[in-house]
């Protein structure tokens, strides 16, 4: 489908994975490859699932695996997620008790700064 | 609604738009209608990563849906290896809890014959959910 598409830009020194449709083992390949590639350079990475209608778990494998090299390399990682808004996205970070996991931020901007800074949310969950 | 194709990965979207559709056409409620895309998604990954060994060259997967008393009924089967307890996917073992949590219930049985895994799921059409 045309619209289930992921995106690489760079802002600064960080790596924006856009994720826009839906995602799932089909797409994990792709997107594994999207958030490793800079993070094997040490570049801090930001995934932005606002325009993402769905993900399963193979996707949260390929986030949780980005969040666990981007801490072992002390590089920053975050998520871009409207927390106030319903979504399939935020229903399976909440049922799988994942949402504390990740450092997630409302704007591509704030989780930017964030991760640019080197935030990775370790040190423990934040809200 | 019943579909049979292959298990792989570029189905497993395929798989999820056929049960979207007969859930919109049905007027599922929009969250029952996301569980259900999850865990119908959940269940043939699973088929994908467990059922069948790596030179298996006939690896159907089957996916059913329907609707009877407000539930709505998800079955998802393969002719694999059966159930068991596999340590070789790299996944997060995540799929089959998702759906515990997604579905008003689910049931794993052994396909016809005793050949193969059936997962069946039900969800209440009426808005509630188990999670």
């Amino acid at each position: 489908v045309a619209d289930d598409q992921i995106t690489v830009d760079r802002v600064d020194s960080v790596a924006v994975v856009a994720m826009a449709g839906d995602h799932d083992v089909f797409t994990a390949p792709e997107l594994r490859a999207a958030v490793n590639r800079p993070l094997e350079r040490s570049n801090a990475v930001v995934v932005d699932l606002t325009n993402a209608s769905f993900i399963d778990s193979s996707i949260l494998a390929v986030l949780l695996g980005g969040l666990r090299r981007a801490r072992e390399t002390d590089v920053g990682f975050g998520l871009v997620l409207d927390r106030e808004r319903t979504s399939a996205v935020l229903r399976i970070l909440e049922v799988t008790g994942l949402v504390p996991v990740f450092p997630i931020h409302a704007t591509v901007g704030e989780a930017v700064a964030s991760a640019a800074a080197g935030e990775n949310g370790d040190g423990g969950p934040r809200s | 609604m019943r579909l049979a194709m292959e298990a792989s990965a570029e189905n497993v979207p395929l798989a999820r738009q056929a049960v979207t559709g007969f859930c919109e056409a049905a007027a599922v409620p929009r969250q029952v209608l996301d569980d259900t895309r999850l865990a119908v998604t959940e269940a043939c990954t699973n088929v994908l990563v467990h059922a069948y060994l790596p030179d298996t060259a006939e690896r159907p997967l089957e996916v059913e849906a329907s609707i009877a008393d407000g539930a709505l009924e998800l079955v998802v089967r393969d002719a694999g290896r059966g159930m068991g307890v596999f340590s070789d996917s790299g996944g997060l073992g995540l799929g089959i809890p998702l759906i515990t949590a997604l579905a008003t219930s689910v049931s794993i049985r052994a396909g016809r014959g005793g050949r193969g895994t059936e997962v069946v799921m039900r969800f209440d059409t009426t808005g509630e959910s188990s999670a």
